[in-house]
């Protein structure tokens, strides 16, 4: 006897919050390997998205993802507008960029809370998730809404912000900083905390750029790619920030790398309402998407996101491809798994902050 | 823009698929998006090996039929590269349903997901890859599934009439799909 057996966990499982089956094969406690089946939450969205006019997709693509759902109609908008030359007003590129940001902060609470809970450190989760709370009302405040913001139209946004609502978000931001700083200072020196991330689910730098992860976790394995930073779209390069990176590679890094940005995030949101021009905040009208074929990418939550829009002149697209940040960290799990102990896989699992929803489509 | 990764990608190119290979146009914010259309599809493989010779990144493929509605065959596969921050696009061709693309594990291991992917929803055949099974959909869905129209009440088995059918193709040839109906 071999001593080696399969571990199947999913594809509905409790500890997935979505269904991804995962064959894992074991020796003791300790993991030999692992496989993937996804596919249990496929939607067809691309094959909606090509019998849908341009305007509809600014709808579709925001229901891709719930914790990227800013970046997905952003970038679906920046490709069309690369395509079509539209300029987009000033004022409105701030204005994604606060929306993005917003959701940013949003996410990687989420995600560095549900470590909290794997871990055990159960009252720490309920103190993140409940910090979250302040971006979670800044959202309904601003945009109505908890999760879809609908902030983001072709050539411009959907939304704008006035004196008093600038006063809002900017005392919000005042109420999260001192918890950010808290929550970051437990992460860095909490003893269970680093006991059981730290040197867990180690990718090396070289075995991540075989993969080609991206996001916080490419960022914590030494490949310092912030898409904000490498190819700056609406106002990035206005902003002053720095690209967050670590070379652990571990559980523990992607977790402190999330927790920095957010930090940064705070900051880019407060440099916007303080340079944001008055001015137009969409096209006075809507132009001709003509034939042709363009690509745009931004820097969500989890990472690198693509869309790829091809026209042939109609007014829906020929095609329209998008790759999510999850979609290229699933495979490193096989990396950051191995030798590792049966009690570390949901940690390591969170640490991709993986979506199986947006990744299958 | 990162100039550096701009001539390294075009020089890169050059050598493996000669002169005037790589189109280059920007976005408005003064980011290069680079455009290569392979003349053949043996150039692909020495695309994908100049570009891993450079340090690429594959970050996507996507694959679509040249006719939206498949009123005429042939099918294009674009593979999107990054190098520090600058994309090129390589656009293979593949006229005929009988087609086949070689595959760029070799190069891209990453490329995996990706070959799979289309390979189910454009039934592309892939040579060469080292692990050809589905991806997301199942097994007893057929191959191809983004190449034809499946009406709602066909995917969802739910129950619809040949009168209906009859109804709505009057006059033209009803397709086999709707003939089966009950």
């Amino acid at each position: 006897m071999s001593g080696t057996y399969t571990l199947p966990i999913g594809p509905l499982h409790v500890a997935l919050e979505e269904p991804m089956y995962f064959d894992i094969k074991v020796k003791g406690e300790t993991v030999e390997s692992l496989g993937l089946s996804a596919g249990h939450v496929h939607r067809g969205m691309e094959s909606l998205a090509m019998q849908r006019n341009y305007l509809q997709n600014v709808v579709l693509t925001e229901r891709v993802c719930s914790l990227c759902s800013n970046s997905h109609p952003s970038t679906y908008c920046m490709a069309v507008e690369n395509l079509a030359g539209i300029m987009v007003p000033e004022r409105a590129q701030y204005l994604r960029v606060i929306a993005d940001e917003v959701k940013r902060i949003a996410s990687h609470l989420f995600n560095v809370g549900i470590m909290a809970h794997l871990v055990g450190f159960d009252s720490l989760f309920m103190h993140a998730m409940e910090v979250r709370e302040i971006m979670q009302d800044v959202k309904e405040g601003v945009y109505g809404n908890r999760m879809n913001l609908g902030a983001c139209t072709i050539g411009g946004v959907r939304y704008d912000i006035d004196a008093e609502m600038n006063a809002f978000i900017r005392g919000k931001l005042e109420e999260l900083k001192p918890h950010l700083e808290e929550i970051y200072g437990i992460y860095t020196t909490d003893p269970l905390i680093l006991k059981r991330t730290t040197g867990v689910g180690v990718l090396p730098e070289a075995d991540a750029r075989r993969y080609g992860v991206v996001g916080p976790v490419a960022r914590a394995s030494g490949i310092a790619y912030d898409v904000r930073k490498k190819t700056p779209y609406c106002t990035y390069k206005e902003l002053n920030f720095d690209v967050q990176w670590d070379t652990k590679g571990d559980v523990h890094s992607r977790a402190l790398v999330r927790l920095r940005e957010a930090v940064d995030s705070v900051s880019l949101i407060e440099q916007c309402l303080e340079q944001m021009p008055e001015g137009p905040i969409e096209l006075e009208r809507f132009v001709e998407i003509p034939e042709g074929e363009a690509v745009a990418r931004s820097e969500a939550p989890r990472g690198e996101l693509f869309y790829y829009l091809r026209s042939d002149g109609s007014d829906t697209p020929h095609r329209l491809k998008w790759r999510v940040p999850t979609y290229m960290n699933w495979e490193a799990l096989q990396t950051m798994m191995t030798g590792c102990q049966v009690a570390d896989i949901p940690l390591i699992v969170n640490s991709i902050d993986p979506c199986i929803s947006c990744t299958e489509r | 823009m990162n100039e550096i990764a701009k001539q390294a990608l075009e020089s890169a190119l050059t050598k493996a698929l000669g002169p005037d290979s790589v189109f280059w146009n920007k976005d408005l914010n003064g980011n290069s998006f680079g455009w290569v259309r392979l003349a053949d599809n043996d150039g692909l493989a020495r695309a994908a090996a100049a570009l891993a010779g450079v340090s690429a990144r594959l970050m996507v493929i996507t694959a679509y039929r040249v006719d939206k509605y498949a009123n005429y065959p042939g099918r294009e596969i674009a593979y999107h590269f990054d190098l520090d921050g600058t994309v090129v696009t390589v656009t293979a061709s593949l006229p005929t349903d009988e087609d086949t693309i070689p595959s760029i594990t070799r190069w891209f291991q990453n490329a995996d997901w990706h070959e799979r992917e289309f390979m189910e929803l454009y039934d592309i055949k892939v040579t060469g890859h080292p692990n050809p099974v589905r991806l997301f959909l199942d097994a007893n869905v057929e191959q191809g599934a983004l190449d034809r129209l499946v009406p709602l009440s066909t995917m969802m088995n739910g129950a619809c009439t040949k009168t209906l059918w009859e109804k709505v193709y009057a006059g033209t040839e009803m397709p086999d799909w709707a003939k089966g109906a009950q």
